[in-house]
């Protein structure tokens, strides 16, 4: 009988946000059609490094394991992807799973991604509908039309797109293309269009789209194909025109 | 039970604590950064590599153009105006720019990061040779400066390269700024869209390099092919 295959996963690990990082290794045995959460379930199983010493359960997030929560987004070999449909076989070993960098960390691969809810209700990223009575069916939509908002619609507030983007880091505060994305999203419901001019002058504050300097890594990042690029610039002429106008007849 | 089903007007609670952003001053100053390199400092690079064009038709037909634009009223305020103010803020605030970023090449070596790290390379590049350009060919010469005066210049291997790297460098920088612009105030949106821009920014880059070399060539080589234009 062959001997069994085994993967190599290294860890960069982190008890804590004050704590300092350091890599474990471990060694784990291969089967067919392995993602990296499957690496993460077995280590949980069996918490010993490659030396063979003890050690604890890595934390990390995952749910859906189908592309689609976004929970369990990392940065593996040094990219950063969903770990659930990064399969072992097409990695390059040893595996290396990083925290994403751009979010406070909370534990090894845990970090907390909710300055992303925070930027999308600063950006009013929502139809407002709720009211004491009610308003009826809202407005059909074109199919053509929904066919481009489903392909915006499909973000999974991930943060890959943050983690890539060279204007994300501690010295800006650019929100990001996940929410530019939103603000274009709502715009375009006619129910939400109702509000553009509050998105759009949201967008034009702090952190907003003039932060976006196009090095494009969102849209090769975005596990979900989501056209970024077009939504930043779509949201770019949208925020210029209202700025103009705003500026002349508001 | 139809009454309880009816979406009842909650807001929740930390959406009520978020406040909408507000527009802040760096949208605008952002907006006239990336207007600047269009207009004046784009427009005037046009008119700089056309008058400098002379040089490959004859000297003389080169220094009328210059003391003709040597002798424009106005002079110290205008090139204030459209030239120094312009250019010291695109610098200045592109730096600032630069700072709030952080390059990341090196795991994520796409295309457009690329530009993205390179747009800051040539634009220092670009920032510290007009600098010195302008120094030279501006004020050591009481603005009265001629054909000779740059062939002169051009005579020094140092300075020949340093202004062949900074033509390329503004080259590329100008044809990659056309193509921010293009992206920045949402000319070009959907991804064919910017990709004709990009091929368009490039073709742009790619004339006034050949042509600011071409310029140079005048000078090193007292080359005019166009001085049967003035025969």
């Amino acid at each position: 009988m062959a001997e069994a295959k085994t993967i190599l996963v290294r860890v960069k690990r982190q008890a804590g946000p004050q704590d300092t990082p350091q890599w474990e290794e471990f060694s784990i045995r291969w089967r067919p059609n392995m993602n990296v959460i499957a690496c993460l379930i077995d280590i949980a199983e069996n918490p010993v490094t490659s030396d063979g010493r003890k050690t604890t359960p890595v934390s990390y997030e995952a749910n859906c394991l189908e592309e689609v929560c976004g929970a369990c987004a990392m940065v593996i070999n040094g990219h950063s992807r969903q770990a659930c449909s990064a399969l072992v076989d097409h990695l390059e070993q040893p595996i290396r799973l990083e925290p994403m960098s751009k979010f406070p960390l909370v534990r090894d691969l845990v970090v907390d991604r909710q300055r992303m809810f925070n930027d999308a209700k600063r950006m009013r990223c929502w139809v407002p509908i709720d009211g004491t009575y009610a308003i009826g069916p809202g407005p059909r939509i074109a199919p053509e039309r929904q066919e481009v908002a489903y392909a915006l619609s499909r973000c999974i507030f991930c943060g890959n797109c943050l983690e890539v983007c060279p204007k994300v880091n501690e010295h800006g505060d650019f929100v990001g293309a996940a929410i530019v994305n939103q603000v274009r999203l709502f715009n375009m419901h006619p129910t939400g269009a109702m509000h553009a001019h509050e998105r759009l002058r949201a967008v034009r504050g702090p952190g907003g789209i003039q932060e976006c300097d196009n090095a494009q890594n969102c849209v090769k990042a975005c596990p979900k194909g989501i056209p970024l690029t077009e939504s930043n610039n779509d949201v770019n002429r949208q925020a210029l025109l209202d700025s103009i106008l705003g500026w002349m007849f508001h | 039970m139809s009454a309880k089903t009816v979406a009842t007007a909650e807001i929740p609670p930390e959406a009520a604590v978020v406040p909408a952003a507000v527009p802040d001053r760096s949208y605008f100053w952002d907006k006239i950064h990336s207007l600047t390199g269009i207009i004046p400092i784009g427009a005037f690079l046009v008119e700089h590599f056309w008058s400098n064009s002379y040089a490959l038709v004859s000297a003389d037909l080169y220094n009328r153009q210059s003391s003709d634009l040597q002798t424009i009223p106005w002079r110290v305020p205008v090139e204030a105006l459209l030239i120094w103010i312009p250019l010291l803020y695109h610098g200045f605030y592109g730096i600032y720019i630069w700072s709030r970023g952080k390059a990341n090449i090196s795991r994520y070596s796409y295309g457009a990061n690329w530009m993205y790290v390179m747009q800051r390379w040539t634009g220092l590049v670009a920032f510290v040779f007009i600098g010195w350009h302008v120094y030279v060919e501006r004020f050591l010469t009481q603005g009265r400066s001629n054909y000779f005066d740059v062939a002169a210049t051009l005579s020094h291997p140092l300075y020949l390269s340093f202004y062949v790297i900074g033509i390329l460098a503004v080259s590329f920088h100008f044809g990659n700024g056309l193509w921010q612009f293009s992206n920045k105030w949402g000319l070009a949106v959907g991804a064919h869209a910017q990709r004709k821009a990009a091929w368009v920014a490039g073709a742009i880059g790619v004339l006034f390099a050949v042509v600011g070399l071409l310029i140079v060539c005048a000078f090193v080589f007292h080359w005019q092919p166009f001085q049967f234009y003035a025969q």
